[in-house]
């Protein structure tokens, strides 16, 4: 737990950090990214699906408590709320260095083209943040109550049984609604891809469905990697059976993603010719990239089907990274072979010219780099990393000072007020501990 | 009233002039082209393509071919990219948001992005200090769209509007006026009697990717045999 205080400093640092190189890429433009007229999308919209991925927390825990009646894992329902709602504001954010004329947001509510998924996404994104605002709310409410917070304050009339009530039912409701706006935040965040014919890499049913599975993966991940940090070593064999609960779920959804994947390239691979051009780009010059997606995942995958898998603390922490790593990786394989597979293209027979490509205007006049190309070998920027960073600072804040502030884990109601932390003796126990030694 | 284009590859030299006149007259920034010409198939303009005893070069200009079912609009968040009452698809360089999506979209790369200030990449580019160009003032659509400005902002989409500023006023694109092959007609698809109709007459016409739906209002007339 007091190691969560060290991740607050860490990410008010990163934000503050972010929130500078975003300054000044406000100021200068866009330019200063590695994006160019025929990559014009880059690490800013890998990152954000990325975290819409993640942001799945809420809906494990709603589908599983609620609908399929998982037990062990009612302890974890504030935590998988605050992973949500943390994660969506990520995506949120990241998506706003992303545009050109951030200025004129306010378009999106004056003049909304409902027939552009971009709308669809935006809605349902901030439908997703206030549900899962409310979620957390809602079962922080009695604990604010007992405390006379002012986070209660409306609740001055009402009885401390009448504000448990009204938060279970409250907090079910948020829950029942939120799963199939879950549900939708992932298929439309797809959906922005995959609506797009243009780009073959995108273009498939398969992508929607595949965007659910990696973010049931990802997100029970998260889940999983802050429910072992909030509970702490101390407490690992208590909330065993849950997290391998977690661990099972994690591993059952990469099942459907492979399974994906091989349709995926099957369909894109058997009739071969052009249609399969795209697959030398992703086996190729991408090779490298497409074995970490895949690798990586699928060792999550069987490690977290074995029990030597779930077994420790480090194991479930090491199948998570290592699975974080690789969804990360396949965000980014959206762009690179997307991009690079530009649509007008010809075949000339007599001049033995396969799959000749167009060549796209840069849109940068940038010596010795020329004025037109065919391939774009993308890499972000040093600016765009920096503020790139924007949602993974705001993410961590948001939930290392929830946690420390706040009891996510219901059950463990005594408050150490020495260090500012909800926590159990046996916590405590082990802080001194390592305090002592 | 639907405006179109043709252009005969029989005719065009692959001489770039429509790609400067448009870049000159619509004051695009140093890396921003609306127009491009390649020589199909080769890696160098101007070189042919095929073996020793058979070459061929064929030219192909493109820009932004109006589509009647354009993706980029219906991709635009906010209907800066819209098509006029002529067909014509335009950009409004005020409510764009910057968010690229329709260079997502469009599968003929015409969509360029003001990465930067363009004042900046003049300067960059070594142009020369005052040195202005391109029609000199805004235009603006009969509903206020800004859809030209010498000047763009950074951080918005822009493409070929047809040389909106003209052909407003009934002139033709200024592509079409410089061409010294003559190898573009402009005029309205309604109209029997237009250049665009009157250049298909007997020829076979193409349009590029057809099989993506997107329905481009400008078509081109295939060389009729190989230049040697």
């Amino acid at each position: 737990m007091k190691r969560l205080n060290y991740v607050t400093y860490l990410a008010a640092l990163l934000l503050v950090v972010s929130l500078a190189a975003w300054g000044y890429q406000i100021k200068a433009g866009l330019v200063v990214t590695n994006m160019s007229n025929p990559f014009n999308w880059g690490l800013y919209i890998a990152t954000f699906a990325f975290f819409v991925g993640i942001a799945a927390g809420g809906l494990i825990i709603s589908s599983s408590v609620y609908l399929f009646n998982v037990k062990q894992l009612k302890p974890f329902t504030r935590i998988a709320s605050l992973s949500a709602f943390a994660s969506i504001v990520g995506a949120a954010a990241i998506i706003l260095p992303d545009m050109g004329r951030l200025d004129r947001l306010y378009n999106l509510l004056l003049h909304p083209n409902f027939s552009s998924p971009l709308v669809w996404d935006v809605v349902v994104v901030n439908l997703y943040m206030l549900i899962t605002f409310l979620s957390v709310y809602f079962q922080l409410l009695p604990d604010w109550k007992n405390e006379g917070s002012f986070l209660a304050g409306w609740t001055k009339k009402l009885t401390k049984n009448q504000v448990d009530s009204l938060s279970a039912k409250w907090s079910k409701r948020m829950a029942i609604i939120g799963l199939p706006v879950a549900i939708l935040i992932h298929t439309v965040t797809a959906l922005i891809f995959a609506v797009q014919a243009s780009r073959s890499w995108w273009n498939t049913p398969v992508l929607p469905p595949d965007f659910i599975a990696m973010a049931i993966a990802s997100g029970t991940a998260l889940v999983l990697v802050i429910a072992l940090l909030v509970t702490g070593k101390a407490n690992f064999l208590k909330y065993k059976s849950a997290f391998n609960t977690l661990a099972h779920i994690i591993s059952g959804s990469l099942v459907v993603h492979f399974f994906l994947v091989a349709m995926d390239l099957l369909l894109h691979s058997w009739w071969g010719g052009h249609g399969a051009g795209v697959l030398s780009l992703v086996f190729g010059r991408y090779g490298y990239l497409y074995a970490v997606e895949l690798i990586l995942p699928a060792v999550t995958m069987f490690y977290f089907f074995t029990t030597a898998g779930k077994q420790s603390r480090s194991s479930l922490l090491t199948g998570s990274i290592l699975l974080f790593i690789g969804v990360f990786v396949h965000r980014m394989m959206l762009m690179f072979p997307a991009f690079n597979d530009i649509p007008l293209s010809f075949t000339l027979p007599g001049a033995h010219v396969e799959n000749w490509k167009y060549p796209i205007t840069i849109g940068n006049y940038n010596p010795p780099e020329p004025t037109f190309t065919d391939f774009w070998a993308y890499a972000p920027s040093g600016i765009e990393i920096l503020v790139n960073l924007l949602p993974f600072a705001l993410t961590a804040l948001i939930i290392s000072v929830a946690v420390t502030h706040f009891n996510f884990l219901p059950g463990q109601e005594q408050k150490n007020h020495r260090l500012g932390v909800y926590t159990n003796t046996a916590t405590t126990a082990s802080i001194e501990n390592r305090t002592k030694n | 009233m639907k405006l179109g284009m043709v252009i005969d590859l029989q005719r065009c030299i692959g001489c770039r002039t429509c790609a400067v006149a448009c870049k000159q007259h619509n004051a695009q920034p140093p890396g921003n082209w609306w127009n491009r010409v390649f020589t199909k198939g080769s890696n160098f303009h101007q070189n042919a393509v095929g073996e020793d005893d058979n070459l061929s070069m064929e030219f192909l200009p493109v820009s932004c071919q109006m589509c009647d079912n354009a993706p980029c609009e219906k991709v635009c968040p906010v209907g800066a990219t819209y098509s006029d009452e002529n067909g014509v698809v335009l950009v409004d360089y005020e409510r764009c948001i910057g968010c690229r999506y329709c260079m997502s979209a469009c599968p003929y790369g015409v969509r360029q992005f003001n990465w930067e200030d363009p004042e900046n990449s003049k300067r960059e580019a070594e142009y020369q200090e005052g040195y202005e160009y391109g029609y000199p003032f805004d235009h603006r659509d009969k509903d206020g769209h800004l859809v030209y400005t010498p000047n763009r902002p950074k951080g918005v989409v822009e493409k070929c509007t047809f040389c909106v500023q003209y052909t407003s006023k009934g002139e033709l694109p200024m592509c079409v006026r410089a061409c010294p092959a003559k190898a573009r007609a402009f005029g309205d698809w309604d109209d029997p009697k237009s250049d665009v109709n009157q250049a298909i007459k007997g020829r076979n016409v193409t349009r590029l990717l057809e099989e993506m739906g997107t329905s481009p209002k400008v078509l081109y007339l295939p060389p009729r045999k190989t230049r040697k």
